[in-house]
């Protein structure tokens, strides 16, 4: 424990002063200069001897500085408008709760409103991609009959009639063939539907050898066959699926020459 | 004009025009060891207002039985300028550019104003040297002893010796004063 004579000879005081102690240090001197008169007697004679230094040397601060500290309370005090210790009631409070309240209706609007904008954003998003899809059939259906038309009106397609003899009576295929660009083309819809087992094959004679020139496939109304050179006629024949190495001629339906 | 203890009161009270007469009475001396402490007008100038927004918000942390309201700013004042001489960056992120730009041009007139006057000048170098240090640089007993490169026991003798001749000088020039008062009257 400190005497009294340490604080007040030893420096003790003036540190105390100026905030310099720290720990029990302080806490002893606190309590001397509270409950001892001598040494609170001193201590006021430092204050006096520290303010008048201060007040002998004060300058005065531009007056700026003062406006902006006046400023600051003005910022401040509307930011904490709630502060209990105010007695009479602020009006701007009620202002400030009004403007709260409103902001957190017109909010909680706003987020509804924005999750429904949400899902019917999804809903578009997802009928554009059914939208692009169908587009992207259509115009691929679209190139595809283009193609088939230019090769059906092309001035040097050969229009062949494939009528079906006594086997399939109401058989009939159209084929074009163009020996410009070395193409030929079916038109297979007038051929009558086969069992799953079964396909039509198209066949060329050549220099009476049957050359394949390709299954004609189940469901598809227009097709491109296989171009045979020195083909003197075309023939159609009746093969398990898939299609034959050898025509089988048992089953041939309908064979025109060119 | 209201005596002290009412303005710190009203100050407790959240009254700011109590702030603003505390203000007019004792920005001049704080400011005066500001600007001394900090050696630059603008830093000074943020850590006055600091310190007064610090007294404002603190006020209820002030207690008159402790001792006087101008110990309790001074450290208050005290605190913040060593705080910016440690940390300058925070005034540069609110000062414009400029001031530093003209800070040589500043710095001379601030010469004169960092002299120290009043009763410190009649005291010797060393005493006024000492006080100059702790009451008016920020330094700690222990920083200002390195300083002056005397032992610490050396240096509190001269705060106390300086203090007394001080006071011997203020009594003086009170009796003068009183003197001559009595003479004109």
């Amino acid at each position: 424990m400190m005497e009294k004579k340490e604080i007040l000879e030893s420096g003790l005081l003036e540190q105390y002063l100026l905030g310099e102690l720290t720990g029990s240090q302080q806490e002893q001197v606190a309590h001397f200069v509270r409950t001892d008169e001598e040494v609170r007697m001193a201590y006021s004679k430092l204050e006096a001897d520290l303010e008048r230094m201060a007040q002998e040397n004060a300058i005065a601060p531009p007056p700026m500085v003062k406006a902006q500290l006046i400023e600051e309370l003005r910022s401040e005090d509307t930011a904490t408008v709630s502060m209990p210790s105010r007695s009479r009631s602020n009006p701007w409070l009620a202002v400030a709760a009004s403007i709260a309240l409103l902001l957190g209706i017109s909010s909680y609007w706003l987020y509804s409103k924005w999750n429904s904008a949400e899902e019917n954003l999804k809903l578009v998003e997802q009928q554009r991609t059914e939208l692009d899809q169908e587009l992207t059939e259509l115009v691929a259906s679209y190139d595809e009959v283009l193609e088939w038309y230019k090769a059906i009106n092309d001035p040097n397609a050969i229009k062949v009639v494939l009528k079906g003899n006594d086997l399939a009576p109401k058989a009939l295929a159209v084929g074009y063939v163009n020996h410009e660009t070395r193409s030929v083309v079916m038109d297979a819809k007038g051929l009558p539907a086969l069992d799953e087992d079964h396909d039509y094959q198209l066949w060329a004679d050549v220099d009476g050898e049957m050359i394949d020139m390709g299954v004609i496939k189940k469901g598809t109304e227009m097709l491109a066959m296989n171009y045979i050179e020195n083909a003197e006629s075309l023939n159609i024949t009746i093969e398990p699926a898939g299609g034959n190495d050898h025509p089988t001629v048992e089953r041939l339906i309908s064979n025109v020459y060119l | 004009m209201l005596n002290e203890s009412t303005l710190i009161q009203k100050l407790q009270n959240g009254d700011s025009t109590a702030l603003s007469a505390l203000y007019d009475r004792y920005s001049g001396a704080l400011y005066g060891v500001l600007l001394r402490m900090c050696k630059n007008e603008p830093m000074a100038q943020d850590a006055l207002q600091e310190t007064f927004l610090k007294i404002w918000r603190n006020c209820g942390s002030y207690d008159p039985e402790k001792g006087k309201f101008y110990t309790w700013a001074y450290r208050i004042a005290r605190n913040t300028a060593l705080n910016a001489l440690r940390n300058p960056s925070k005034l540069i992120q609110t000062e414009d550019l400029s001031v530093y730009t003209n800070e040589a041009e500043e710095e001379a007139p601030d010469i004169d104003l960092i002299q120290l006057n009043g009763s410190l000048r009649q005291l010797e170098a060393h005493h006024q040297k000492a006080l100059e240090l702790v009451y008016f640089q920020g330094l700690t007993h222990r920083e200002a002893h390195e300083e002056m490169e005397v032992p610490l026991g050396t240096f509190k003798s001269y705060i106390k010796q300086a203090l007394k001749k001080l006071r011997e000088s203020y009594q003086m020039a009170l009796v003068l004063g009183g003197l001559l008062m009595k003479w004109i009257v």
